[in-house]
């Protein structure tokens, strides 16, 4: 159905051992356009053919780091941590923000507008400003805010992340001020003998592509190729942010986080970068997800594997972390692991000269991943445990504790408009969670292997109705349409209860359902070891006969690989999956930054629904 | 005979407390503890539950099918407690008897018999008097010993090395008595397995290698399938072991009740026969309910048939031991579920035989579960009949399984829909297709994490490895039965918590000391919902072991990069267990303290040395592996083409019928006739041994393979005795010193 990649350069035979044991191989990427009834899909807005398949090549080992297969099946060697490819898409010019149009849809003109949405226009606007999961937020009033640069957060209605502390905002004052004074040190990339990059491949007309690379474009597949290859030694990239307030056509920032612990801060246009978390000083295990924080220049937020959250500045130097002692809701805590968010080290802490800005520990089971809400307000955090997290991060306290219906979380987003978050997991659900009534809403059955990866696509949601998409290890693209008012309770709603989960917990969840039934579980089950507050905290596992249903409306498989990853653009659906073993950065024309050996699927919108956009279709 | 080829093992080892511990060492090539020994090595008291017992298991040339179920069901604790108290529990004395005595024990107790070859010095070609035995000319350690003799330290990382040294360390422990007279039962499969069980739990060693003689011949005396000594289906054995164990213990309970019908029924046998006639399985686990097996394992599929004539519906329930899932590329078990009670439509050849309006009709089937079981075996259908070649294919499909799992198929009124369900064992089947290959097991202990079992050789495993069997392209070892027990979200949620706090200790010391490679080990957790008594002696890591660890971490070579899946990698660091010292090494460890301190600091330079020459000649290593690799895999494949011609061959006589019998079954079953035989109710599941051991090799095949066996040079006269352990002719005739499917499933991946 798709096309075969592209051959070796040199011929590898298969691996029958190693587990997903490829071939390696360098290619040049490849552009085909399958077309065809199979790669096509129908749902409500219209059609989607499959516009670009591209096979996205993969650089050799490193000579001096052949990987060694180990042919025995059952060899107990722990391979490294690896993680799907992800991209990130920048479009560097200014843009109109996707959200903006959100509730006009009809009313929006094509033309590019530089105006900030007003504040005032309406509550929902205001909250999707900023970028969700999708990191293509190319949002206007952020991008002025982020231009003028004073204190970068303001004009928002959530204050800024330590904002609170005088010592962060002078620390980051001065530095917007006075940029060479207090800055990091920073070296060039190419010209780095650090032992942790292992070689750099820049494109001989970097530059000259770059200015002549029409700013808006977004999709020029065609000569693909790529702008700078980076291989690191030791360890591999597993995530990376690029920071949507100070990208420009001359400027991106960028943080890769990596297997060892080491995150780099990475600016493409000038080669230069920085290390952060030199040797895993700070928090020694891989970086599991990694994200500017929202409306920040310098701050982005990693999630560790060890089940911690660490708020990192990039101009800051690294100091060995000690957990302070005297941040606050740090006592009495320690051992409720449930309820806990242990504050290593507040924001508000005294000492803000070196990194971490913020130390959480969130749990100690694998962070899967982590994403904003719209008003910059909370985090949601998925773990390999299975548990379910909003935290407001500004006051650094947990709101709230799901746990998945079974297995390990993989994946979260919030809607553009921060009222539902969805997730997806090993149990093959996607669930919809409603922050306003903080309970569970849907679980949305049709995936045939674990979720790996939902997105909302912003342009087909509105007040009441939601479309999110979704792909999974099962290959296959599924979309959800979401309304609030449409769901369907289970069949088995009715049917008489008979011992649940645990029928103690049960039987508290019932009565405590009858009590507040819509808007808020009041305090339930064994579960909840204690609870902070007089609020609901921790939340049992809602049985499968109480919780509505809801189907997909489209289900496609679109690639032979498992997928990992999707976004939305206006008019199109991409997906990638990996099916290479090989770690490499890229940052292609478009400023896609990308790992591994990679497939990206592109579905676009025929005809487009709404607006035809002659910049977009080339 | 078997009591002579006992003995020959016997007293390898005559374990004494204090080598329990640490085992001592005579061989100068293994001067390290294995990593279970450094698991082990702070275990106190041996517990009487046998919940910290770790023995392998030995292989008899391709036995590996039996090995790994029967490790399933030992860590299965309500199993394992079940066996050791029906009827009831030896009393330790019995245990203890001296082997000389009538029914023979522990023969470990036994003091070395004068046989050279059971000293120390000779441990290692312990297999070498089985020649002598011509019960067992191959196993494995007989095959390795003779190919790897030479050079043991080339290879030490290979399974065969390390098996043969489990086999050296012993204890062994020979099961070649039964006991079933002291049980007041007669010989079976059941009291031979309890047998192993008591013996293992009963043995002052915590590590050592069973040696399942008798049960094996129990098994291939009374099942004719399991005679050849070709390689068999671990499921269809586990199957097998269930109903025969149902069997032996009514078939006891029945002889118990003509007893006491002669002399007088007391209470005791009272219960015993309201069991046997009305199998009451909501009642609470007695010792002498002979139903525990259903209640462990049994569930209740309730198959409901709508007939689109008269829209009548008929329900119909079924018991089953086992769920048998059909699979799908890159799907998870979740889903395999799901599709196994998806509605599917009777029409054509399999119309439904309608009761209201009589006559064949087309209808709409499907089947969800009404019971849940307490134990969810799930057989992922990974051989499948191909009809164009005739014969079983594997499938590498990659089908993905959670830790924890709740079942989607139930019925409406089902009991505890939400029950939620605990991964504690994985068997997996390595090899390129149904006729050949190896079988392993990996369990989560009780406090031990999850270890693998692969035939002698027991060793603790990352929780992540759990993971590597999915399957895919190019993949050769994948999950072949699940096993799921009930558990709660509280347990999960210790579990959980304990899981984090042995992480956080880990972390904790990592940071406390920053070592290139660290140690950090969390190969799961405490079992939840069981034996609370599991809790109390949870090690904890002391901070003296640091720096055992340390000396082996900087000289170990770096960890060969893996690809793994995408999404399943918990752990980050290098599999080096943080080992335990005992108590009495502390002392030691403190003077050696300054000692390691120095060497390490003198590793790490030279580690950075090293990790120079080992990547070059990692390269290199590569790239030669890479060509072996290739040239085996052809002669693996042209092996497995002639066996295939010569399968195909034999099947052409028989091939059609077999299939027209299949047919007649499936449609059988699908109009929902009642079966024949004992077995029928479970057909729909796994009990189906009826049918589907057709496709295995029969007598009068194996009369076949065996003659053409004796055609091959490479076979002597080692095998005159039908129960020899002899892999398939055409891998024989390819490689002449593979003598054992142990040594041959290797040359696979080498």
């Amino acid at each position: 159905m798709f096309v075969l990649p592209p051959p070796p350069r040199y011929p590898a035979p298969g691996y029958p051992g190693g587990p997903g044991g490829g071939p390696l191989i360098e290619t040049n990427n490849t552009l085909t356009h399958p077309t065809g009834i199979e790669h096509q899909l129908v749902v409500g807005e219209g059609t989607y053919v499959l516009r670009d398949d591209l096979h996205l090549a993969t650089p050799p080992p490193h000579p001096s780091e052949a990987p060694v297969h180990n042919p025995n099946p059952l060899a107990t060697t722990i391979s490294p941590p690896s993680a799907g490819t992800k991209l990130s898409l920048v479009v560097l010019a200014p843009r109109q923000s996707s959200y903006s149009r959100l509730y006009k849809l009809d009313t929006t003109n094509s033309t590019r507008s530089q105006i900030p949405p007003s504040i005032q226009e309406s509550p929902h606007e205001t909250n999707s400003q900023a970028s969700d999961a999708g990191s293509h937020g190319a949002n206007g009033a952020n991008g002025t805010n982020g231009v003028a640069a004073q204190p970068p957060l303001e004009g928002l209605h959530a204050p800024a992340f330590g904002q609170g502390n005088p010592l962060l905002s002078v620390v980051n004052g001065k530095d917007s001020k006075d940029p060479l004074k207090r800055r990091k040190p920073k070296s060039n990339i190419v010209k780095s003998n650090s032992s942790f990059v292992s070689r750099v491949i820049p494109h001989e007309a970097l530059s000259k592509r770059l200015q002549e690379h029409n700013p808006n474009g977004l999709y020029a597949f065609a000569n693909e190729e790529h702008m700078t290859k980076i291989l690191f030694t030791k360890a591999h990239a597993l995530c990376h942010d690029i920071n949507q307030i100070t990208k420009g056509p001359g400027h991106i920032d960028i943080v890769m986080g990596f297997s060892t612990g080491d995150i780099i801060w990475y600016e493409p246009m000038s080669q230069k970068y920085a290390r952060i978390n030199k040797n895993g000083v700070i928090n020694a295990s891989p970086v599991s997800g990694i994200r500017w924080l929202p409306n920040s220049e310098n701050l982005f937020l990693a999630s560790h594997m060890d089940g911690s959250l660490v708020v990192y500045d990039k101009e800051k130097e690294d100091a060995p972390f000690v957990a302070e002692d005297n941040a606050p809701a740090a006592e009495g805590e320690k051992d409720q692991r449930l309820v806990s968010l242990m504050v290593k080290k507040s924001v508000n802490s005294t000492n803000q000269k070196s990194n971490p800005v913020a130390f959480w520990k969130v749990s100690n089971s694998k962070i899967n991943a982590f994403a904003f809400s719209p008003d910059c307000r909370h985090i949601a955090v998925v773990s390999e445990d299975g548990s379910f997290r909003i935290i407001d991060f500004l006051k650094e306290n947990l709101l709230h504790l799901y746990m998945s219906y079974y297995g390990g979380m993989i994946c979260v987003c919030w809607s553009p408009d921060g009222r539902y978050i969805v997730t997806g997991g090993q149990d093959d659900l996607v669930s919809i969670w409603s922050l306003e009534e903080s309970m569970l809403v849907a679980r949305c059955q049709g995936h045939n292997s674990w979720v790996t990866a939902v997105a909302f696509d912003p342009w087909r949601c509105d007040e009441r109705n939601y479309r999110i998409g979704s792909v999974g290890e099962d290959c296959r693209l599924l979309l959800w349409d979401f309304s609030v008012g449409m769901l369907h309770r289970p069949r088995a709603a009715s049917v008489r209860q008979r011992g649940s989960i645990t029928s103690a917990a049960n039987l508290k969840m019932q009565r405590s359902r009858t009590e507040s039934s819509v808007t808020r579980l009041r305090s339930n089950s064994n579960l909840t070891t204690a609870s902070v507050d007089d609020e609901e905290v921790v939340h049992p596992v809602e049985p499968r006969a109480r919780t509505a249903i809801l189907p997909p409306v489209m289900a496609k498989t679109v690639d032979e690989h498992p997928l990992c990853w999707l976004d939305f653009e206006e008019d199109c659906i991409m997906t990638s999956c990996n099916n290479g073993p090989v770690e490499a950065i890229s940052l292609s024309m478009r400023g896609e930054l990308r790992r591994r050996n990679t497939r990206l699927v592109l579905h676009k919108l025929d005809p487009p629904s709404r607006r035809v956009d002659p910049m977009l279709i080339r | 005979m078997t009591s002579f080829f006992g003995r020959f093992k016997a007293g390898t080892s005559p374990a004494s407390p204090a080598s329990s511990n640490l085992p001592t060492k005579k061989d100068p090539n293994a001067p390290q503890p294995t990593p279970l020994e450094k698991l082990l090595q702070d275990a106190g008291p041996i517990r009487a539950d046998g919940s910290d017992k770790f023995f392998g298991f030995e292989n008899f040339g391709s036995t590996c099918y039996c090995n790994s179920i029967v490790q399933c069901l030992y860590y299965s604790v309500p199993f394992r407690e079940q066996v050791i108290n029906f009827p009831s529990r030896s009393p330790p004395e019995a245990l203890e008897r001296p082997a000389q005595s009538d029914l023979p024990r522990l023969n470990t107790d036994l003091s070395p018999l004068p046989n050279g070859q059971n000293t120390a010095k000779g441990r290692n070609s312990i297999s070498s008097p089985t020649t002598a035995s011509p019960r067992k000319p191959v196993t494995t350690p007989g095959g390795t010993v003779n190919a790897q003799g030479q050079k043991p330290e080339d290879n030490k990382d290979s399974p065969e090395y390390k098996k043969k040294m489990a086999m050296a360390a012993g204890p062994v422990l020979t099961m070649d008595y039964e006991n079933s007279k002291a049980y007041g039962m007669s010989e079976s499969l059941f009291t031979s397995l309890k047998d192993i069980f008591e013996a293992v739990i009963a043995h002052r060693s915590r590590m050592g290698v069973v040696s399942p003689n008798k049960f094996l011949e129990i098994l291939r005396r009374e099942n004719e399938m399991f005679r050849t000594p070709m390689h068999q289906d671990a499921h269809e054995f586990l199957n097998l072991l269930l109903n025969e164990v149902v069997e032996n213990v009514e078939q006891f309970s029945k002889n118990r009740i003509t007893e006491n019908g002669h002399t007088e029924t007391d209470s005791q046998a009272l219960t015993v026969t309201s069991g046997a006639v009305v199998p009451d399985r909501s009642a609470t686990i007695t010792h002498n309910n002979i139903g525990w097996v259903h209640e462990l394992f049994e569930g209740t599929l309730t198959s409901e048939t709508r007939c689109l004539t008269c829209e009548n519906t008929s329900q119909r329930d079924e018991a089953f031991l086992d769920l048998s899932v059909d699979l799908e590329q890159h799907s998870s078990v979740t889903s395999c579920l799901r599709k196994f009670s998806e509605e599917e439509m009777l029409c054509e050849r399999n119309k439904f035989h309608c009761d209201n309006c009589g006559g064949l009709q087309e209808a709409e089937k499907r089947m969800k579960i009404k019971r849940l079981p307490k134990i969810l075996a799930l057989h992922l259908k990974r051989f499948k009949y191909t009809e164009d070649l005739q014969r079983l294919q594997k499938l590498f499909h990659r089908v993905n399984y959670p830790y924890y799992l709740r079942l989607f198929n139930t019925t409406d009124d089902a009991e505890d829909p939400d029950r939620l369900y605990e991964l504690y064992a994985v068997v997996v089947h390595i090899g390129g297709g149904p006729y050949h290959g190896h079988y392993v097991s990996i369990i989560k202990t009780q406090d031990r994490g999850w270890l693998l079992f692969d035939d002698e050789m027991v060793e603790p495993v990352d929780k992540a490895y759990v993971r590597n069997f999915f399957g895919g392209e190019n993949v050769l070892a994948c999950a072949y039965v699940l096993f799921y027990q009930e558990t709660t979200e509280e347990a999960m949620l210790k579990e959980q918590e304990a899981e984090n706090a042995a992480a956080a200790t880990q972390a904790a010391e990592r940071t406390a000391e920053p070592v290139p490679i660290s140690p950090t080990k969390s190969n799961g957790t405490p079992n939840g919902h069981v034996h609370p008594l599991a809790y109390a002696t949870t090690p904890i890591i002391e901070k003296d072991d640091q720096f055992a660890s340390l000396n082996h971490a900087a000289t170990a070579p770096p960890v060969p990069p893996t690809e793994h899946n995408a999404l399943e990698n918990t752990a980050t660091s290098i599999p080096v267990l943080s080992p335990r010292k005992s108590n009495l090494e502390a002392k030691k460890d403190k003077a050696e303290k300054a000692r390691a301190e120095k060497e390490k600091k003198a590793a790490e330079k030279e580690l950075e040395k090293q990790n120079r020459q080992k990547l070059k000649e990692a390269e290199q290593r590569r790239r030669e592996n890479w060509k072996k690799q290739q040239d085996e895999m052809k002669a693996a494949l042209e092996a497995s083409k002639l066996s295939a011609k010569e399968e195909a061959a034999k099947r052409r006589n028989e091939g059609p019928t077999d299939v027209h019998d299949e047919k007649v079954a499936e449609k059988d079953k699908e109009n929902g006739f009642a079966g024949k035989g004992g077995l029928s109710r479970f057909r729909h599941t796994s009990m189906s041994l009826r049918h589907k051991p057709k496709f295995w090799p029969s007598t009068k095949e194996k009369s076949e393979a065996d003659a053409a066996e004796h055609e091959s040079p490479a076979t002597t006269g080692a095998e005159a005795d039908h129960g020899n352990g002899t892999p398939d002719k055409g891998e024989r005739e390819k490689s002449k010193n593979r003598f054992s499917l142990g040594r041959k499933k290797s040359t696979f991946h080498l």
